[in-house]
């Protein structure tokens, strides 16, 4: 049948929508294949992103379900393969590339860049990014946080071949799993990504067949002249305007305390975004720096959550324009460590930009949002069945997103990093690893106050059982800039792992650590964060603050403290109880009056409090806005003093 | 038996929908069979069942068998009206329902929430107990506090609990205890184990599962009672038999302890005809396109067997683990509305017009542009349905084609009409791609059955899109539903986790677990009433390469040797996943049996071949792609297409119940069992 409609030209507006839907499928058609055929359980955990490229790199289309960290990074990708093989790009060639450098995320992010072809000439690429569970270096998980070069990361792979002209280079194949942990595992993955991009190669061509090459490379470019299109036409509207805010780094362990500011300000100008990182601090000595790639992502991701209705491929990047100023944290070169780029700088620029975007934007407001963690316990495996293997038992968490313009966070949700990212059964984590899980429940007064709450954290504690020769990583931040609230709303509860070894004291081990040996007995938990409140808490609903005390997200001393809500048991136990409003009134007027001075307390006695027991970790940070080491209650000044900053700031009303 | 009275020989099936309730009613002594069709009754579904007995002229008495699918789970699920019920879980585990596995349906809108789950935190506690991965206890139940909490549940009033610990699948004790302590504490409350309802590994699908059973289970109860007592009073003496999502039925009392079972009942009633008429057909491999007023379900047959699911849901975020056969729905129905997005694009869906006020032409108020109303302007669709009881004007179809999509689009009214259709068949092929390509099925080799309302204005289009070589038109398009819900057998499906090699030295034990299950199995028959010599048992294993985190099912028959089943596992494998690696070791990671009674089915009753050619009643213009303007096209009644039929498109067919297109370029023929099979003969 003809399918170029006799009533319109060749790509009419019919066939590009028709089109537009059958490139999105066919990436979809690319994830569920990569679903069903990956090896590893992190791609399982749907930490990939699939897409179509044009013949110049840039993106058409990408998957309906992708990770929010890879958009914005997938063209640049291609670009890459294209800049090193020009002319030398043949049909049945698949090309490898994990470089952050060259527009990748880190080295964990495996890429397969697939030319497609008709009748020979080259018309544009599929491609699969997989998150590796493992990519060597000298640490499991290729999480290295001390590293501050690359070179002990892991392996960079620079864009190589791997299949030339059909012909797989087997060889090249195996050296490169061989430098993992887990060379079966990655070879897997690395068939299932190459072949996936066979399908979508597949599909495309199927398409090409039907509608003819021309037509297709013209829906190409209209989708992204679509996107574009569509994104300028929901800024056009809004108020011309520079907004500036700054969000932090816990601090750069090379050097003195203190919080490493990212600077981000936001002109919206006509139809165009322009963002500008000036100011930024220069790349700190760990490895949660963010190259240039991810730095940009991070813009995009933030920006799309205020236009979610947008879909996302290169025509959304020429909307927005980037100033990410060298040889800072938010455009480190090589060989500057950039693998923990996702706990670190990537998300703070991303709640950056939804401060921003809150205030142009209000009834979409959205304050900061728990941070993305991974905690890594890796060492040999000594029950009957599996004795003498290797383990890793690799498990990131759900937390709570930021309060809202009318409604509380979200609450244990994943991360903005990507909210398509699952969280593992704990059933499936203790058959593969000697680790028990002793709690997964949500974090009573987690969720930072505020006239809307932020959404609840949650809280999961384990047990080692049988091990030998282990030791415990943890890439995370925000255990000092904690995840602050918005117009009055207040921070949530620092991150941060804890350890407890029979006959000890529990040691607070911090946000980013490596290589911690721990042995069998030993337990650990370690909260997310809840989501930073929005508004003043005092102003909240006390039956909206009574219902969360009922379910538990809010205890009774929680209630009075941070919403001076004074609840009495009727019957506890058919869970009747009251709000005292006298007792309320009394108790939210004597904080009015009280709250204003206690960011101007001596910071030095709230800390001995702190250390006396006689104030909470929580009261010191919402109340008194101070940071300390959590493990031994000292003091950090410089912290403090531009934490304060930071709540007093965001005291300020839209 | 009453003796005075004649033995009950009607066969009769029920799907209860949205909008109406259908009937299918067979005479299983003269083979004829006729339907019935009444508005159904959302407060008090049962009323809506009898009264469409009653408009279908047969009466309980005379009913020898009743199957009956039923949306009364799936509402509760969708309209949170549903059982108080309470959770207990292992201590530090009462949030997995809450926190599920974190991610959301929408990936960027912060404003779009997953649902809360169905059972409040207030209503979730917790006691000292844990088991480990291996079934050992790590620690005891604490009795005394299981009894303390009884007494607090019992003053709380609960209609129902759910039990749920960790790693129940592996050792079931601490939850059977648990149930024992609760039930004596709570005499008349709806009381299930997550162990009992399924054994799987996967803490949140089964407690999910298990909190889904436990707030509809009283429901269903409730409404089966009260169905019964009707149906019992009208003098039915046979079993009710409720259909599931695995495509099978329940007895009234399995009905209740598995309702999360019945959450997708009507979805796969559809499915089950969609395959049973491909057969009928000749046809092992199928697509069934279910398209109503409002969504579109696709299932799909291979080599006679429905593809199945181990996991689906009603609410993102809430999945309930039993196997169920595999629908996907899509907003595309009549009433999907067209509208153009902020970037100029024309999209289709999922809004609907619903029943009120419907596409324009129904001329209740509706404005928007449907594909009903493109339809209309196409010709495809008559201005008078259900033989004149519904009348469309034709007059307002165009008014909202000109003013939604011609205007706007700078395109005629008829190129507008045309467009909306190519974007709704788009969608549909998309989501029909899902399903097919998507999991390496070529669309080639299968034959597109298309009914309800709306699919056979629209079958052919999507089968040409999707290169489908036959389309099947159903004698009943309209009630094929409830057709399904005549067609299955009794279905207990039952597991185990296992981890075991895939090697000769497993088989053993792998037989040992099927034993076992198969004499659960036996027993739940025996007690559904069905006699040893109707059960069928199958059995099959999930298999997948060591470290993989995808298992495919592969069919196991006692005695067979590991080398075959692997061979058939790689084979698989190759097929769906386009990659085998015979070197990698396989592991056995679950065994599945599936318990089958069988009913006796309705017999198919071949008409008589009539060579005659059948004369049109007359014509109208009508579109069709990719010809020029709207062409002179024969009109025929179905009930003048008798068995041997043959019709040269472009032709269209009129029913009681739908209307069937046949573009240019297709060859049909009726079939003896009176459905209308469409090939294309290549030239459009």
């Amino acid at each position: 049948m003809n399918q170029q409609d006799t009533l319109a030209p060749a790509l009419d507006r019919v066939t590009f929508e028709v089109l537009k839907n059958a490139f999105a499928n066919l990436v979809d058609q690319m994830s569920e294949q990569l679903l069903r055929t990956c090896y590893s359980f992190v791609i399982f955990c749907r930490d990939f992103s699939n897409c179509l490229c044009d013949e110049n790199g840039d993106t058409v289309m990408q998957g309906t379900r992708d990770i929010a960290v890879h958009v914005g990074t997938l063209h640049l990708t291609a670009k890459a393969v294209l800049d090193r093989f020009r002319g030398d790009i043949h049909p049945g060639d698949v090309f490898m590339v994990n470089d952050p450098y060259v527009g990748g995320t880190h080295f964990c992010d495996v890429r397969f860049v697939r030319p497609v072809f008709h009748n020979l000439r080259l018309i544009a690429f599929t491609q699969s990014n997989g998150h590796w569970a493992d990519i060597g270096g000298s640490q499991p998980g290729s999480f290295d946080i001390q590293a501050k070069e690359h070179f002990g990361e892991g392996l960079r792979i620079t864009p190589i071949r791997i299949w030339r002209r059909g012909e797989f280079l087997r060889d090249i194949a195996e050296m490169i799993v061989s430098n993992t942990r887990a060379p079966a595992d990655a070879m897997g993955d690395l068939l299932a990504q190459a072949g996936c991009t066979e399908m979508g190669e597949r599909r495309l061509l199927e398409l090409v067949e039907r509608y003819g090459v021309e037509t297709i490379l013209a829906a190409f470019r209209e989708c992204q002249d679509y996107v574009e299109r569509f994104a300028r036409q929901k800024v056009a509207g809004l108020p011309s305007g520079t907004w500036h805010t700054e969000d932090f780094i816990d601090q750069d362990p090379a050097a003195n305390e203190g919080l490493i500011p990212i600077r981000v300000s936001l002109t919206l100008e006509g139809s165009d975004v322009h963002y500008d990182l000036t100011g930024s601090h220069s790349a700190i000595g760990c490895f949660l720096n963010a190259t240039e790639g991810s730095a940009f992502s991070a813009l995009v991701a933030g920006t799309k959550t205020f236009f979610p209705e947008v879909p996302l491929n290169s025509g959304f990047y020429r909307f927005i324009h980037a100033h990410l100023p060298p040889g800072t944290v938010v455009n480190a070169d090589h060989p500057v460590a950039v693998t923990g780029f996702c706990s670190g700088a990537y998300e703070k620029i991303m709640n950056a930009v939804f401060e921003l975007w809150s205030r142009i934007l209000p009834d979409r407001a959205l304050a900061c949002c728990f941070n993305l963690e991974y905690l890594l316990i890796g060492g040999r495996d000594e029950r009957d069945a599996t004795r003498g293997r290797y383990f890793m038992w690799y498990d990131w968490m759900a937390g709570g997103w930021g309060g809202r313009a009318d409604r509380d966070g979200s609450s244990a949700t994943s991360p903005i990093f990507g909210v398509g990212l699952a969280i593992q059964s704990c059933e499936a984590q203790e058959r593969l690893t000697p680790v028990l899980t002793s709690e997964h429940a949500i974090a009573a007064d987690s969720g930072g106050p505020g006239r809307f709450r932020g959404g609840c954290g949650v809280r999961k504690g384990g047990r080692l059982t049988e091990i030998g020769h282990t030791v415990m990583s943890y890439s995370c931040d925000r255990g000092r800039s904690v995840t602050w609230g918005l117009y009055g709303g207040l921070p949530s509860v620092p991150h941060g792992v804890t350890l407890e070894r029979a006959g000890e004291r529990p040691r607070y081990l911090g946000v980013v650590f490596s290589g911690v040996p721990v042995r069998a007995g030993d337990r650990f938990w370690r909260p997310s964060a809840g989501g930073g409140g929005l508004g003043d808490p005092l102003e909240r609903d006390p039956t909206r603050v009574l219902e969360d005390m009922i379910d538990g997200y809010v205890t009774m001393a929680g209630a009075a403290r941070d919403y001076g809500v004074v609840i009495e048991a009727i019957d506890a136990e058919v869970d009747e109880w009251r709000v005292n409003p006298a007792a309320t009134e009394a108790t939210r007027a004597k904080i009015r009056a009280a709250r204003d001075g206690w960011l101007d307390l001596d910071a030095k006695l709230v800390a001995e409090w702190l250390q006396q027991g006689v104030i909470t970790i929580s009261e010191a940070v919402r109340q008194y806005g101070v940071i300390c080491d959590w493990d031994s209650s000292t003091l950090l000044p410089r912290s403090t003093e531009q934490f304060r900053a930071t709540l007093r700031a965001r005291r300020m009303q839209p | 038996m009453n003796a005075g009275l004649p033995a009950p020989e009607w066969r009769v099936a029920i799907d209860t929908g949205g909008t109406f309730t259908d009937a299918y009613f067979l005479n299983e002594r003269t083979g004829r069979s006729h339907v019935a069709k009444v508005p159904s009754t959302p407060d008090q579904p049962e009323l809506a069942v009898i009264e469409c007995l009653l408009t279908g002229g047969v009466s309980p008495a005379e009913i020898k068998l009743l199957t009956h699918g039923t949306t009364v789970a799936t509402n509760a699920l969708i309209t949170r009206r549903f059982s108080r019920a309470a959770m207990v879980t292992t201590r530090g585990f009462r949030d997995v329902v809450e926190i599920r596995d974190g991610t959301k349906e929408d990936l960027w809108d912060a404003y779009k929430d997953v649902a809360p789950p169905y059972i409040r935190r207030r209503d979730r506690f917790e006691v000292n107990e844990r088991i480990n991965h291996t079934g050992q206890v790590v620690e005891a139940l604490d009795e005394a506090q299981l009894e303390h909490l009884g007494r607090i549940l019992k003053r709380r009033n609960y209609d129902a609990v759910a039990i749920c610990f960790m790693n129940s699948y592996v050792n079931v004790a601490h939850e059977i205890r648990a149930r024992e302590i609760l039930e004596a504490a709570l005499p008349g409350v709806f009381i299930c184990a997550s162990s009992e309802i399924v054994p799987e590994m996967f803490e949140h699908a089964r407690f999910s599962t298990a909190m889904i059973n436990a707030v509809t289970g009283p429901i269903v109860g409730r409404y089966i009672a009260a169905l019964d007592r009707r149906l019992k009073a009208g003098g039915y003496l046979g079993d009710l038999l409720i259909l599931h999502s695995g495509g099978g039925v329940l007895t009234a009392e399995n009905s209740r302890r598995y309702a999360a079972r019945l959450a997708s009942s009507g979805i796969v009633a559809g499915a089950i005809a969609g395959s049973h008429i491909a057969r009928e057909c000749g046809f092992e491999n199928a697509i069934s396109l279910d398209m109503g007023g409002t969504s579109t379900d696709i299932s799909l047959m291979y080599r006679g067997q429905l593809r199945t699911a181990q996991e689906w849901h009603v609410e993102y975020g809430y999945p309930i683990m039993f196997p169920s056969i595999e629908v996907i729905s899509i907003g595309a129905g009549g009433g999907s509305i067209a509208w153009l997005d902020g970037g100029g694009s024309l999209r289709n869906g999922p809004q609907s017009s619903g029943a009120e006020p419907g596409p324009a032409c129904y001329g209740k108020g509706g404005n928007d542009a449907t594909n009903t109303d493109a339809n209309v302007v196409l010709g495809r669709l008559g201005t008078s349905l259900l033989d004149g009881r519904v009348a469309l004007d034709a007059r307002l179809a165009r008014n909202a084609i000109t003013a939604k999509v011609a205007g706007p689009l700078g395109l005629d009214d008829t190129a507008a009409a045309h467009a909306v259709i190519r974007i709704a068949n788009a969608n549909m092929a998309n989501a029909t791609k899902l399903i097919s390509v998507g999991r390496g099925f070529d669309p080639r080799d299968f034959a597109l059955v298309v009914f309800g309302g709306a699919g056979p204005l629209h079958g052919c289009d999507l089968a040409r899109d999707l290169d489908i070589p036959v389309v099947i038109f159903p004698r009943h398009p309209g009630i094929a539903s409830a057709m399904g819900c005549m067609l299955v057998d009794i279905r207990h499906d039952l597991s185990a986790m296992c981890l075991l090699p895939a090697e000769d030295a497993s088989m053993a034990r792998i037989a040992t677990m099927f034993e076992r299950l198969e004499a659960e199995a036996r027993s739940r028959l025996a007690a559904d009433g069905v006699a040893s010599c109707e059960m069928l048992l199958s059995r099959s294993v999930d298999m997948r390469y060591a470290g993989q985190w995808r298992q495919l099912t592969i069919n196991i028959a006692p005695g067979d040797r590991m080398a075959g089943v692997l061979s058939r596992f790689h084979n698989e494998h190759q097929r769906a996943f386009a990659f085998r690696d015979q070197t990698r070791p396989v592991e056995v990671y679950a065994v599945r049996l599936v318990a089958k009674g069988t009913l006796p089915k309705p017999p198919s009753v071949p008409t008589v071949k009539s060579a005659s050619k059948p004369a049109p009643f007359g014509t109208r213009p009508v579109f069709f792609s990719g010809i020029r303007g709207h062409i002179d096209t024969p009109l025929y009644r179905r009930d003048v297409l008798t068995s041997g039929a043959r019709v040269e498109g472009p032709a269209i067919i009129e029913q009681l119940d739908s209307t069937v297109v046949l573009p240019p370029g297709t060859n049909s023929v009726v079939t003896a069992d009176m459905h209308v099979v469409t090939r294309f003969t290549g030239a459009a």
